[in-house]
């Protein structure tokens, strides 16, 4: 009899595909039908959208309702197709004109009093619309401000129904009450200021922090309790540079994903994530059943991720993290697709070197045999460590030390700026090389393209004794490509070299760096 | 509240309504309210066509209002399998042979003070 069609989108991973929802009203016996691989979420939309319409004082068809999701193979998730559904079904009625829903995408859940309700994953949504070809998109109204981060596209904010018919009419649009929203994350990023000021003492450490930052480089703190791991790493976010736009896109795209609520702006500062040590592996890669979802590694996308009390992970927790730290991003299979998401973080690790923590500490009474340290050491596998730049290990204060080291520290701002220089070096040097900071440069282009530093004899004989793996090479060269930058220097020369060497070695004592190289 | 009607007397006023519409499109009703062990048949026609005789077993759901949604979602699989059933018992009780058969639903609104609106859903079965 009639059908019109409507557009959504389907979101695998961070890519968004168009979806065409068609709705075709015939003759049969009161029935709606849904087609086209919909999840259980997306299959109850009939019973969601019919309630929503009638309580809007629209008519649902009394009649044989198809709607079609297209392309019907490609398996759909979500209740945010519910605006484009009744949508095509309001337009097959012919309660406004079919050509309206031309080049404009909806998004958004219907609730049973006929309002649209937010949804997840706007941002890549809105993004993938722009990139088809649409002109407009129509989103709930509390959403539309991250929807217009997108440019090149009409955002239009929608209440609800009544709203969305009247629109689509061309009529103004009846107000709405505000409608109060409980148990929400809005903007889920507190800003932290956090200041490196407040670590007292830690001197190397800190310097360790910067070198890290300016690079981007893996750390791996090791130390007993109590003297500042975790309080160091969690002001590593605010020695980093703001994001560049198009960063700061992905990542906002990754977080509107992962559920949290963008609010009007953009995430421009590096985003910081530091999950518990009980963490399972779908919460830290990404996982879900039929749709992966974004995990933390991915959450923390162009920012730290901290694994705070390392040993503790799961031990295929932390394998996990082998491949996205050499790759920068992960891609999970499940039975119907395969969803890719961006995990380019910064990792850094912090362990207590045995179950007591006091093992090889000055003074510390450890009370742990020989073979459980080694064991606890263990936890953190070698392949992990492998992969960590800068091993840092945390001394004890001493009081006398304390008094000096309180007279002058300095603040994260400091810090940051010399940080943000390293970082412009970096980006002029490596410019057209597709990338940014040394911690991410790969090895052949390391030795290829860049000078070698002149005095590589300590390299050298670090390999000879072996105590410095190929790639360990690389990692030395990287660091001590960010000391010179942080020195000012062209080229790195012998003194960066040792400095390098010394955080890649981590030349501390302490057991849990042993066999390091 | 009195009621003016019966559901009884509403359901004959329907079918009343229902059979003068088949009537209109050119049917000929055979036969009302045929019952047997397995149930009614609410209307039998008969549609003469290009292609023989096609005989129609038509279900007919009338209702007073709206309040409990149209009267065509009363009409449910189960209802239109039994349907099927009654339509071959009939046909043998009958010794009727027809090129094709089809069940139609009709459903109708009958609200008081209100015209009454007549809705038909060819071929539901």
């Amino acid at each position: 009899m009639a059908s019109a069609c409507a557009w959504s989108v389907a979101l695998v991973g961070l890519e968004g595909r168009v979806v065409e929802v068609e709705a075709d009203i015939g003759a049969g016996l009161p029935r709606t039908v849904l087609v086209g691989l919909p999840d259980s979420a997306l299959y109850q939309a009939r019973d969601r959208c019919k309630a929503a319409v009638s309580n809007s004082g629209q008519e649902w068809p009394i009649s044989l309702l198809t709607v079609n999701l297209s392309p019907a193979t490609l398996p759909k998730a979500g209740s945010h197709y519910d605006a484009a559904i009744v949508a095509a079904v309001l337009a097959a009625q012919g309660v406004f004109r079919a050509e309206e829903l031309r080049r404009t995408v909806l998004l958004g859940e219907v609730g049973l009093d006929g309002r649209l309700r937010p949804v997840r994953g706007i941002l890549p949504a809105t993004l993938a619309a722009q990139q088809a070809g649409f002109t407009r998109v129509i989103v709930p109204l509390r959403q539309a401000g991250e929807a217009k981060l997108v440019e090149g596209i009409e955002v239009f904010g929608i209440a609800s129904i009544t709203q969305l018919v009247a629109f689509l009419q061309g009529i103004p649009m009846p107000p709405v009450d505000p409608i109060e929203v409980i148990g929400e994350r809005v903007g889920g990023h507190p800003s932290r200021h956090l200041d490196l000021a407040d670590v007292v003492g830690q001197v190397e450490a800190k310097w360790a922090c910067e070198v890290a930052a300016a690079g981007r480089h893996h750390m791996l703190f090791h130390g007993p309790p109590g003297v500042g791991k975790t309080m160091l790493a969690e002001r590593v976010p605010g020695l980093l540079p703001d994001l560049n736009v198009r960063d700061a896109l992905e990542v906002s795209a990754v977080h509107s994903l992962a559920g949290f609520n963008l609010a009007d702006e953009l995430i421009t500062r590096p985003p910081y994530s530091d999950p518990h040590h009980s963490a399972s592996v779908a919460s830290i890669v990404g996982g879900g059943q039929r749709m992966a979802k974004p995990g933390a590694i991915s959450c923390a996308h162009k920012g730290v991720l901290f694994l705070d009390e390392a040993p503790e992970f799961q031990p295929t927790v932390l394998e996990a993290l082998r491949t996205p730290l050499e790759s920068g991003m992960i891609t999970l299979g499940r039975s119907e697709l395969h969803a890719r998401y961006p995990a380019r973080f910064q990792l850094i690790l912090a362990a207590n070197p045995c179950p007591c923590g006091q093992a090889a500490t000055p003074g510390g009474l450890c009370q742990c045999s020989p073979m459980v340290v080694r064991r606890y050491a263990e936890k953190i596998s070698g392949p992990i460590r492998d992969r960590i730049d800068i091993n840092q290990a945390f001394l004890p204060l001493r009081k006398a030390y304390l008094k000096a080291t309180l007279q002058r520290v300095e603040s994260s701002a400091v810090v940051a700026e010399r940080v943000l220089e390293a970082r412009d070096r970096q980006r002029r040097r490596l410019a057209g090389s597709g990338w940014l900071t040394n911690g991410e440069v790969a090895g052949t282009y390391l030795r290829r393209y860049l000078p070698l530093p002149d005095d590589l004899q300590t390299v050298d004989e670090a390999v000879d004794r072996g105590r410095l793996s190929a790639r360990g090479v690389d990692k030395v060269l990287r660091l001590a490509w960010t000391a010179a930058d942080l020195a000012g220097r062209d080229k790195p020369g012998r003194d960066e070299l040792a400095i390098a060497l010394a955080m890649r070695r981590g030349e501390q004592p302490g057991t849990i760096c042993r066999g390091v190289g | 509240m009195p009621r003016t009607e019966s559901k009884q007397q509403l359901g004959v006023r329907g079918e009343d309504l229902a059979c003068a519409e088949l009537e209109r499109q050119g049917m000929q009703v055979l036969e009302r309210n045929w019952r047997c062990r397995l149930g009614e048949i609410d209307i039998v026609a008969a549609d003469a066509g290009a292609n023989g005789l096609t005989l129609v077993f038509c279900e007919v759901k009338c209702r007073s209002g709206l309040g409990f949604g149209h009267p065509l979602e009363a009409i449910t699989y189960a209802k239109m399998r039994t349907l099927r059933q009654l339509a071959a018992v009939w046909m043998r009780e009958h010794r009727m042979t027809a090129s094709s058969i089809r069940l139609d639903a009709i459903g109708v609104v009958l609200a008081p003070g209100q015209e009454p609106s007549l809705t038909h859903v060819k071929a539901v079965g």
